[in-house]
């Protein structure tokens, strides 16, 4: 205690400043008024609010981390969904699970029908028009990202286009908006389909031709038109859009109807898109050249 | 030295007295925020010049409380005049005439300093004290413009009332 006395003394009042200071201030947060507030905001501040901003920060800082994941995960299902329309089970004699992620390309003989179709490539749209009578677009991908001419670009609204040529790092995809653009889409309520044409103009409705003429009666605005799967570009059950016309007999082959099609995708607007990777489309062309030979 | 207790205690009760009867009452009439007289810190700077700094330290707190009860507000002018008793040896040492204060000069009044030394210190000794005091009365330094604005009001006003206290009674111990 005398040694606690000589230090306060040697330090000339120092120490006993701090010691009263400290008092003093615990005097003032708690019987102050603007002083407590202050001192409850202040602790507030450093114990939550900087905390809480460090969080905002960072979550904006991992934004693009999440768009990136969500990309992929939208991917993954697409490619999911896509080849599970593919599914078929062919051994019917025995009970069989399918278990659909342990599916690979090399399987037996006995799951061979049940192999992955499709790969989807998430991919930014960096240029786009609409205006002109054949319209493209430039998308981030290109041949190091595995993209090659041919292959299918879609939205997670509904189609975008096709890729026609490939750089390093870019492609440049024919719009859905093309004078050449030719799909097979399906009318799934009527279990048909028809081929789907743009005839310039209005950038947000197509034509769909050469359907068969008994479905006049069967067909209705409203009715929902999906990609057929019957190319090798697109998978099936993309969507296309909404019939927005009665049916009416094509004027060049009055055995085959016409609808317009109001697009699902506004093209005016397209961002995020999906690059359609067929697996097999190499071995399904060389099929198909048989046929014309 | 001891023939300065008995002067201090009665500036002691004294100048807390004018300061929460009379001074108090002034700024209460004028009611404006940059109105602010401090005369009691004069008690820290008249305090015996051999006084420890401990005891200098305790007593600048212990008028400081005397105070803060008539003003109720615990503490503020307690921190300041704690500050003070701390700082007034420095502050009077940065005055000191050649070989320092001796016991020709118990206290730092014109009477043994001149008045041109004694002015020049209370200045700086005051405007410490209020700087310090509108800083915890504050208690954020997000205002400092308005603590500077009120310190620099409040030394002004609180100087011509030290002035007229010295040239008035003339303390000699």
């Amino acid at each position: 205690m005398g040694r606690l006395f000589q230090l306060l003394l040697r330090n000339g009042g120092f120490v006993t400043l701090v010691f009263v200071e400290l008092f003093c201030f615990v005097l003032m947060v708690q019987y102050n008024s603007t002083q407590s507030v202050i001192w409850a905001n202040t602790t507030e501040i450093f114990g939550g609010k900087v905390l809480e901003r460090r969080q905002t920060v960072s979550d904006y800082f991992g934004l693009r981390e999440q768009v990136d994941s969500l990309n992929q995960i939208v991917d993954s299902l697409q490619s999911r969904l896509s080849n599970a329309r593919l599914v078929q089970v062919s051994v019917q004699d025995t009970f069989y699970q399918v278990n659909y992620d342990s599916l690979t390309l090399n399987d037996s003989i006995r799951r061979k029908t049940i192999r992955p179709l499709y790969e989807f490539v998430s991919a930014k749209v960096v240029g786009n028009s609409i205006t002109s009578v054949n319209n493209w677009l430039i998308i981030n991908r290109g041949s190091n990202d595995h993209v090659a001419p041919h292959m299918a670009v879609i939205s997670p609204n509904g189609v975008v286009g096709v890729v026609r040529h490939v750089s390093e790092n870019f492609s440049i995809a024919m719009s859905v908006l093309h004078r050449q653009t030719r799909i097979t889409a399906s009318l799934p309520k009527q279990n048909t389909f028809g081929s789907l044409m743009w005839e310039g103009g209005n950038p947000h409705v197509m034509t769909l031709k050469d359907i068969s003429k008994h479905f006049q009666e069967q067909i209705h605005p409203g009715d929902p038109v999906l990609t057929s799967g019957y190319s090798t570009m697109f998978p099936k059950g993309i969507s296309v859009g909404t019939i927005i016309t009665k049916p009416e007999p094509d004027p060049e082959n009055p055995h085959f109807l016409v609808v317009k099609v109001q697009l699902s995708q506004d093209m005016s607007n397209v961002d995020a898109v999906s690059i359609v990777r067929n697996l097999f489309s190499g071995e399904l062309d060389s099929l198909k050249s048989q046929i014309k030979q | 030295m001891n023939s300065g207790v008995f002067p201090s205690i009665w500036r002691f009760f004294g100048l807390v007295a004018v300061q929460v009867l009379l001074l108090k009452q002034i700024g209460l009439s004028i009611d404006s925020a940059y109105f602010n007289v401090l005369l009691y810190p004069l008690f820290i700077l008249l305090l015996p010049l051999q006084l420890s700094p401990n005891f200098m330290v305790l007593l600048g707190f212990a008028v400081g409380m005397a105070v803060d009860i008539f003003y109720a507000s615990p503490g503020v002018h307690a921190s300041a005049g704690a500050f003070s008793g701390f700082a007034r040896s420095y502050i009077v040492g940065a005055f000191a005439p050649k070989g320092g204060y001796t016991s020709k000069e118990p206290v730092f009044t014109p009477a043994y300093v001149t008045w041109q030394t004694f002015i020049q210190g209370s200045a700086v000794f005051f405007f410490f004290h209020l700087f310090w005091f509108f800083s915890v009365d504050a208690f954020t330094f997000v205002f400092f413009n308005s603590i500077i604005l009120k310190t620099m009001v409040s030394w002004g006003l609180t100087m011509v009332f030290v002035l007229l206290y010295a040239a008035m009674f003339n303390p000699k111990n």
